[in-house]
């Protein structure tokens, strides 16, 4: 069988690959053009590109790094006290706020047998717009026996904000990721608070095998003024959405559904839930609450799951700056 | 006989509470809101079964309609690629379960009513595990043989829906029939604007943002409460 972890796209003059969602039948009332800087400008077509391997000592290493502005990636550190082993990488933007027009486009592929922690150095916030949108395209590779806990800091919609992403992940039946995304429902004390009040939010995430059997595919589209995301059952009174994807063996995706209790914690208005992905992918766990802390540290104590059952290691406190 | 009231009979058959396969009942979370307090009354009730309307809306309804349009033009790998995209687009482990199990129950009584050969196919390829059989699937198939239009099978396929947590919650939450009979005829005023949504979508149009039931869902999924399944 030939594996395929090609990502089959296009490349733009500008030798970075084109991020395009102009086929998407929600961004369709968001396709005029910025009046400030074009689409695809200098500055406002991030592309990212990490490659993990082991080197020759045996050691997990950033081997392969490009980027353009805005997206900043320096080198990798050595920060985690449960992993010390364990190459950790911050991805920075030169930009601030992601505007109206932006693409980014960040390809993280793990060589066989590596192993890294890859997350922001602060909240991503997607600016107030009047034209277009912002995307984010990103390709997620993971082969044999290597392991990824991707975990960014939260994302924050501000009035009129439109915003799609694709997450593309191709994984060997060995690897596992860790895969997760917060989502606030905008900026809650400023200005007399916006929550709610951005355009759209369009988020897909799907999986495949390197031979190309489909895992899974997820996709929500939050509109507001299609739909209200306050109604019962949407996010209800909660303020806050984690998503967390696991891949993983059937194996540790049993033992970590074993492992973790869902609960709705009415006094401190929290509340998580897990099931099992389809196709024995493995998991996904959901969390809401009121405020960004508390929803990071339920994330927090389910990663302490997953690495302690896939790595057989600890997830070291969070940093106070964090 | 006016085969137009043929169609009415054999919609009201494939809409009834008792189709396909006789009495059971599932509550789509609904015990559990009940038990934390979230759904309480009329009010809560109403926008509950709003979310679920949806949330069917936007998956099953898309691979419902998408299966019935497959069939109508003799298109068996269409039929399974719905099938299969439902099953991947999912999330909820429990609602996969009902999905196929509803879906092959209907599956065999499908070739009990309709001499059709796709019937026949998609249901051997459901023994034979080489598609998940999911029970708008089947829906589309069912409604498309007996010749029901894909807009009675939109209506068909949400009543369903709303009707089943209805009649779960006069068992669980504290609502007269008055209550949801009211909530129903509310509701059936909204399902033309919502076919109107959903009828351009492809089938990898997919999507559902209901985070809330889903946490209900896994709450329900590990838990111990089982007067109804989810």
């Amino acid at each position: 069988m030939a594996f395929d972890y090609q990502l089959h796209q296009t490349t733009s003059s500008s030798g970075v690959p084109e991020v395009d969602f102009s086929d998407r039948r929600e961004m369709a009332p968001y396709l005029d053009l910025p009046q400030a800087m074009y689409v695809g400008a200098p500055g406002k077509h991030g592309y990212l590109r990490l490659g993990f391997e082991i080197d020759p000592d045996g050691k997990s290493i950033l081997r392969d790094l490009d980027r353009r502005a805005p997206l900043i990636v320096q080198q990798a550190l050595y920060f985690d006290k449960g992993m010390p082993e364990m190459p950790c990488v911050y991805i920075l933007s030169s930009g601030g706020p992601n505007v109206e027009g932006d693409r980014y486009q960040q390809d993280i592929t793990m060589n066989r047998g590596s192993f890294a922690f890859v997350t922001t150095g602060a909240a991503t916030k997607l600016a107030e717009m009047t034209h277009n949108y912002s995307g984010l395209s990103q390709h997620i590779v993971l082969k044999e026996d290597s392991y990824l806990e991707f975990m960014p800091e939260p994302v924050y919609p501000c009035r009129h904000t439109r915003f799609i992403s694709d997450t593309d992940i191709i994984i060997d039946p060995s690897a596992s990721l860790f895969y997760s995304e917060i989502f606030m429902g905008g900026r809650k004390y400023y200005n007399g608070g916006e929550l709610f009040e951005y355009d759209i939010l369009s988020v897909c995430s799907h999986a495949r095998r390197p031979d190309g059997t489909p895992l899974f595919r997820e996709k929500f589209i939050i509109d507001p003024k299609m739909v209200n995301p306050r109604q019962l059952g949407i996010m209800g009174k909660y303020d806050v959405f984690a998503n967390v994807i696991v891949l993983t063996s059937k194996a540790h995706a049993d033992k970590i559904y074993e492992a973790t209790t869902p609960f709705i914690d009415r006094e401190h208005s929290l509340a998580c839930g897990i099931t099992h992905l389809p196709n024995d992918a493995g998991l996904l766990f959901k969390v809401l609450g009121m405020e960004p802390g508390p929803v990071k540290a339920v994330v927090r104590e389910f990663l302490s799951k997953f690495r302690r059952e896939v790595k057989g290691r600890e997830v070291p406190e969070e940093f106070p700056w964090r | 006989m006016d085969p137009q009231l043929t169609n009415i009979m054999r919609l009201l058959q494939f809409t009834d509470s008792t189709f396909p396969v006789g009495t059971f009942s599932f509550s789509n979370g609904l015990e559990t809101a009940g038990f934390e307090n979230i759904v309480t009354d009329k009010a809560t009730l109403r926008d509950f079964v709003k979310s679920q309307a949806l949330q069917a809306a936007f998956t099953d309804g898309i691979a419902a309609l998408a299966a019935h349009r497959a069939f109508k033009r003799e298109d068996y790998p269409a039929i399974v690629e719905a099938d299969r995209t439902l099953i991947l687009c999912k999330m909820n482990d429990e609602a996969r379960q009902m999905l196929r199990r509803m879906g092959k129950k209907l599956g065999e009584l499908a070739v009990k009513l309709f001499d059709d050969s796709i019937a026949r196919q998609w249901l051997a390829d459901i023994r034979q595990d080489t598609t998940p059989g999911t029970y708008p699937v089947a829906q589309g198939i069912a409604f498309a043989a007996a010749g029901i239009s894909e807009a009675d099978l939109f209506c068909s396929h949400q009543y369903g829906v709303v009707n089943m947590v209805l009649s779960a919650a006069l068992r669980c939450v504290r609502v007269s029939h008055y209550d949801t009979q009211e909530i129903l005829y509310e509701m059936s005023s909204e399902v033309m604007d919502l076919y109107e949504q959903v009828k351009p979508l492809e089938i990898g149009e997919m999507h559902a943002f209901f985070p809330e039931l889903d946490i209900l869902a896994s709450l329900h999924e590990k838990g111990n409460m089982r007067m109804f399944m989810n």
